[in-house]
C-alpha cells in the first residue's frame, strides 16, 4: 500500500508574544498551515481575545505528499486595514518523522516565528501526529498497558484460594506479527 | 523614570485558576509538593525533615512610583544562602494600580526544621506590559524597586496566626526618611491532593455600578483560614460591559480550596482601571454547594454585607454554575507505584579540564588509600537515588570527551569498554566501569554533551514502540565548562518532546553559569539553531558543592524538578497510571465474559 501522501493531524495550540509593527497585537489572530509544495492549506478560526498570546487549540488535517520536506505555519492578524501576515515558521518533516520514534506519536513542537523582515516575532506552539494506516491503528493508542491480568475463573468474589486464569491484554503484539 | 503607564489589560487577567500550556509543569496544582522526595525518605525509614508551605502576601501603604496612576506591585521571594547569594524561590502576580494589594499567587517553600532559612522579600512596581506574560520572565531591570523586607522563615511559622508583618526598607536596608510601607507574609501548610475541579461561572442581573456604561464584572474567590480571615485563591478575568457575564472556566485544585466542604467566599467586583474595584455583591458557598447548584441548575443571590449583623441586603444578582467537572491529577508516586519505570543512564566527563588523573589535584585522581574522588563521590551519592527508583538497576554507562583505545576522541563511548553493550549493573557496576575506563581512556576534549544527549534520546524514542510506561533520565557528571553550547542546545531541543529528563551534576569549583542557561528556570525556553524551541524544560542542574556544603541534600537536588518534568510529559500525552487503565479494562472485559 504505497501511499503518495501521509495524513497529518496538526493541532494549533497557541502563540506567544506576537507583535505587529513593533506593538503587541490586540486580537484577531489566525493560523494557516500549508505544505511546502503548496498543495494544500488549512486555516484556524480567529482568536478574538488572546491579544499577543492567542490560543486556538484547533485541529487541522493536511495531506503531506511524500516528497514534501516541510510544512509552513503562518500567523495572520486581521486588522482594520486587512489581513496581514505577522510571522511564519517552517516545520521540517524530520521533526515529526523521527528515525526511532513510532508512527502515530504525538509530537509537541514549538518554533520561533519570523516576520517578513526576518526578525523574531514570538513563538508558535503546535502538536503534530501522523495518521497511521488502519492496520497499525492500535500502535498509536496511548492508553494500552503492557501488563497481564488475571480473572477468577469461578467468578467468586474472594481472592484467597480461588482459581485464577490469566488473560494477556496486549493489543500491540498481535498487530506487529504482520 | 516613574512609568506613567499601567498595563490595564494585564490587570484584567485571570489569576490562580487558569490552564497553562499542556507541556508546562503545572507546579501550582502540584503545590510543589515533592512526593518523590518523600517516598525516598519514607522507604528508608526516615521521615522528611521538612514541611511544604505556601506563603501568601499582602501589603499596605506602598510607595507610589507611577505618575498618572498608582504602582502595580509584585513580590519576589528570595532565599539567602550561606555564601550570601540570593536564590529566587518564586513570584506573585502583578496587581494593577494598588498601594494596598492582596496578592493571590502563592509562593511555595519547604520549611526545613533543622536549617535557618533567611528569606528576603522584594516588592517591585511593574512598568512593562504583563498581560498574559508569565511572571517569571519579567525582567527586574525594567521595573522599579518599591521596598525590601527580610525575616527567617521560622519567625513566620512560630507565630500563632502564622502571619508576620514586616516594615519595608530601601535597598541595603536603609530606611531613610521615606516610608516604604509594610508587607504581611502568611504561611500555610500545603496538602497534597490529586483532585481538581473545573468550574464555569455565570451571573445574571448584576447591579450596574458604572455611570455611562455597564459594570465590568469579575469574580474573586477566597477561602477562610483556621486563624480567621480569608485568603484569596483566584480571580476570573474581567468581562467588559456586561451585567450577565459568563467567564472562562476556572481550574481549582484541592490544595487551593482545602476541602469540598470548606466555605469559600465569592465576591463579584466591578473593575476600574484606577485600581478601586467596587464590590457588587458577595456570597459564601463551599465547593460541594457549587456542585449542587450545577446539578439543580439553580442560582444563588448575592448580598451586600451591612454594618448591622443579620441585616445584609439581598440583591437581585445571581450566580450560576454552568459547568462543574471533577478531574483527577495523578501524582508522580501514583505513576511509579502503578508500574511506570524510571530508567537512569550515566555519562561521565573525560575531558582534560579535570586534570591529569595521576596528580592528586585532578578530579579523576584514584587515591590508593581509597578516598573517593569527586566523580566517585558524585556517582555514589547520586547512585543511592537512582538505585531506589530504577527497577532493573541496569544502567547504560557512557563517557564523553576521551581518547579511546583506537586513538580517536569519542563523545559517546561505553565506560565498560564493551563495543556494543553499554549497560552495567548497580552502582558498583558504574564504579567498576569508571575505574576501568580511567585505565584505558586518555582525557582529552572538548566538552560536548550533544552526542550523549542524542544517544539518550534514541534510547527513549526506541522504547516508545513497545510501551509507554518508561521514562528515561540521563545523568551527566561534568566539571562544567561546555565547549559548544549551541550544539548541546540543539540536542536538548530535539529531545524535549520525548520521555526524557537530563540531570546535570557539576563537580569541582567551576563557574556553572552555562548550566544555568540550560536549566532554563528563568522561563527562557531553549532554542536550536534551526529555530525550533524546546517543548518543555527537561534539564535540571545540581552543583555538588551545594550538596557537600550541606545546603541541599543530593536527594532533594536531583529529585526537585524530576517529578514535574515527568508529570508534564505524562499529562500532555494523556497517559494515565497503569492501574487506572488495568481497572478500566478489567471491568470492560468482565462485562463481555
Amino acid at each position: 500500500m504505497a501511499a503518495n501522501s501521509r495524513t497529518l493531524e496538526i493541532k494549533v495550540i497557541s502563540a506567544e508574544n506576537v507583535k505587529l509593527d513593533r506593538k503587541s497585537i490586540k486580537k484577531n489572530a489566525s493560523v494557516t498551515v500549508r505544505t511546502d509544495t503548496n498543495s494544500q492549506f488549512c486555516t484556524t478560526d480567529i482568536d478574538t481575545e488572546g491579544g499577543a498570546y492567542p490560543r486556538w487549540n484547533e485541529k487541522l488535517v493536511l495531506d503531506l505528499p511524500t516528497h514534501s520536506k516541510s510544512i509552513i505555519v503562518e500567523v495572520h492578524c486581521k486588522t482594520s486595514s486587512g489581513v496581514r501576515m505577522v510571522g511564519t515558521a517552517t516545520v521540517p518533516a524530520s521533526d515529526f518523522v523521527g528515525e526511532y520514534v513510532p508512527e502515530g506519536y504525538l509530537h509537541f513542537l514549538s518554533y520561533t516565528l519570523r516576520n517578513h523582515k526576518g526578525e523574531r516575532n514570538g513563538i508558535i506552539n503546535i502538536s503534530v501526529r501522523m495518521k497511521v494506516p488502519e492496520m497499525y491503528a492500535c500502535a498509536s493508542s496511548t492508553t494500552w498497558s503492557h501488563s497481564t491480568m488475571g480473572f477468577p475463573a469461578a467468578g467468586n468474589k474472594s481472592f484467597g484460594g480461588g482459581v485464577v486464569t490469566g488473560v494477556p491484554v496486549w493489543y500491540g503484539a498481535y498487530q506487529k506479527n504482520y | 523614570m516613574g512609568g506613567c503607564f499601567s498595563d490595564v489589560r494585564g490587570g484584567k487577567d485571570a489569576v490562580g485558576g487558569d490552564l497553562p500550556r499542556p507541556t508546562e509543569p503545572n507546579a501550582k496544582n502540584d503545590g510543589a509538593h515533592n512526593d518523590a522526595i518523600e517516598l525516598f525518605y519514607r522507604a528508608h525509614g526516615a521521615y522528611p525533615l521538612f514541611t511544604q508551605l505556601e506563603l501568601s502576601f499582602s501589603a499596605s501603604k506602598l510607595l507610589n512610583l507611577d505618575v498618572t496612576s498608582k504602582s502595580d506591585p509584585m513580590v519576589i521571594v528570595y532565599l539567602k544562602k550561606n555564601d550570601g547569594k540570593l536564590e529566587e524561590l518564586g513570584r506573585t502576580e502583578v496587581i494593577l494600580n494598588n498601594l494596598n494589594p492582596v496578592w493571590i499567587q502563592k509562593v511555595s517553600v519547604a520549611y526545613q526544621f533543622e536549617m535557618v532559612q533567611n528569606l528576603i522579600f522584594r516588592v517591585y512596581d511593574v512598568d512593562t506590559q504583563y498581560h498574559n506574560v508569565p511572571v517569571k520572565t519579567l525582567n527586574l531591570k525594567d521595573q522599579e524597586f518599591l521596598g525590601e523586607g527580610s525575616c527567617v522563615l521560622s519567625e513566620i511559622v512560630t507565630k500563632q496566626n502564622r502571619s508576620l508583618t514586616l516594615t519595608l526598607k530601601g535597598k541595603n536596608g536603609h530606611g531613610g526618611l521615606r516610608n516604604f510601607g509594610t508587607l504581611t507574609v502568611h504561611a500555610e501548610e500545603t496538602i497534597a491532593s490529586r483532585s481538581a475541579v473545573e468550574i464555569k461561572f455565570r451571573c445574571a442581573h448584576l447591579d450596574n455600578k458604572d455611570l455611562f456604561s455597564k459594570s465590568d464584572p469579575f469574580l474573586r474567590i477566597s477561602r477562610t483560614v483556621e486563624t480567621g480571615g480569608s485568603i484569596p485563591i483566584c480571580k476570573t478575568e474581567v468581562v467588559d460591559n456586561n451585567l450577565n457575564p459568563t467567564w472562562k472556566p476556572l481550574c481549582l485544585s484541592m490544595q487551593q480550596f482545602g476541602s469540598k466542604d470548606n466555605p469559600l467566599v465569592i465576591e463579584c467586583f466591578d473593575f476600574n482601571s484606577d485600581g478601586n474595584h467596587i464590590l457588587i455583591g458577595k456570597l459564601q458557598k463551599s465547593v460541594a454547594d457549587l456542585e449542587k447548584l450545577f446539578k439543580e441548575k439553580s442560582g444563588v443571590n448575592f448580598f451586600i454585607p451591612s454594618s448591622r449583623a443579620g441585616h445584609e441586603k439581598v440583591l437581585k444578582g445571581q450566580l450560576f454554575v454552568d459547568q462543574f467537572c471533577e478531574k483527577e491529577q495523578f501524582s508522580f508516586v501514583d505513576y511509579i507505584s502503578s508500574g511506570f519505570e524510571l530508567n537512569f543512564m550515566v555519562a561521565v566527563d573525560f575531558t582534560g579540564s579535570n586534570g591529569d588523573p595521576r596528580k592528586p589535584e585532578s578530579l579523576h585522581y584514584i587515591d590508593p588509600y581509597g578516598r573517593l574522588n569527586s566523580y566517585q563521590q558524585a556517582i555514589t551519592e547520586v547512585g543511592q537515588v537512582i538505585q531506589f527508583y530504577d527497577a532493573d538497576k541496569s544502567f547504560p554507562a557512557l563517557g564523553f570527551g576521551g581518547r579511546t583505545a583506537n586513538g580517536t576522541v569519542s563523545h559517546c563511548f561505553n565506560l565498560n569498554g564493551n563495543a556494543s553493550e553499554s549497560e552495567v549493573v548497580g552502582v558498583e557496576g558504574i564504579m567498576a566501569a569508571y575505574a576501568n575506563a580511567l585505565r584505558n581512556v586518555a582525557l582529552s576534549g572538548p566538552t560536548l554533551f550533544g552526542q550523549v544527549v542524542n544517544r539518550a534520546a534514541e534510547i527513549a524514542a526506541r522504547s516508545l514502540s513497545s510501551n509507554n510506561n518508561k521514562y528515561y533520565v540521563l545523568l551527566i557528571i561534568t566539571d562544567g565548562i561546555l565547549t559548544d553550547l549551541q550544539e548541546t542546545k540543539d540536542a536538548l531541543v530535539r529531545a524535549s518532546n520525548l520521555p526524557l529528563s537530563i540531570l546535570i551534576v557539576g563537580v569541582g569549583n567551576a563557574d556553572f553559569k552555562q548550566m544555568e542557561i540550560l536549566d532554563a528556570d528563568n522561563g527562557q525556553r531553549l532554542e536550536s539553531s534551526t529555530g525550533r524551541i524546546a517543548t518543555r524544560d527537561i534539564v535540571q542542574f545540581v552543583p555538588m558543592r551545594d550538596v557537600q556544603s550541606g545546603q541541599i541534600s543530593v536527594v532533594q537536588g536531583l529529585l526537585e524538578e524530576l517529578p514535574g518534568q515527568f508529570l508534564s510529559y505524562m499529562r500532555s500525552m494523556d497517559i494515565k497510571p497503569l492501574t487506572f487503565n488495568a481497572a478500566a479494562q478489567a471491568s470492560r472485559a468482565l462485562e463481555i465474559l
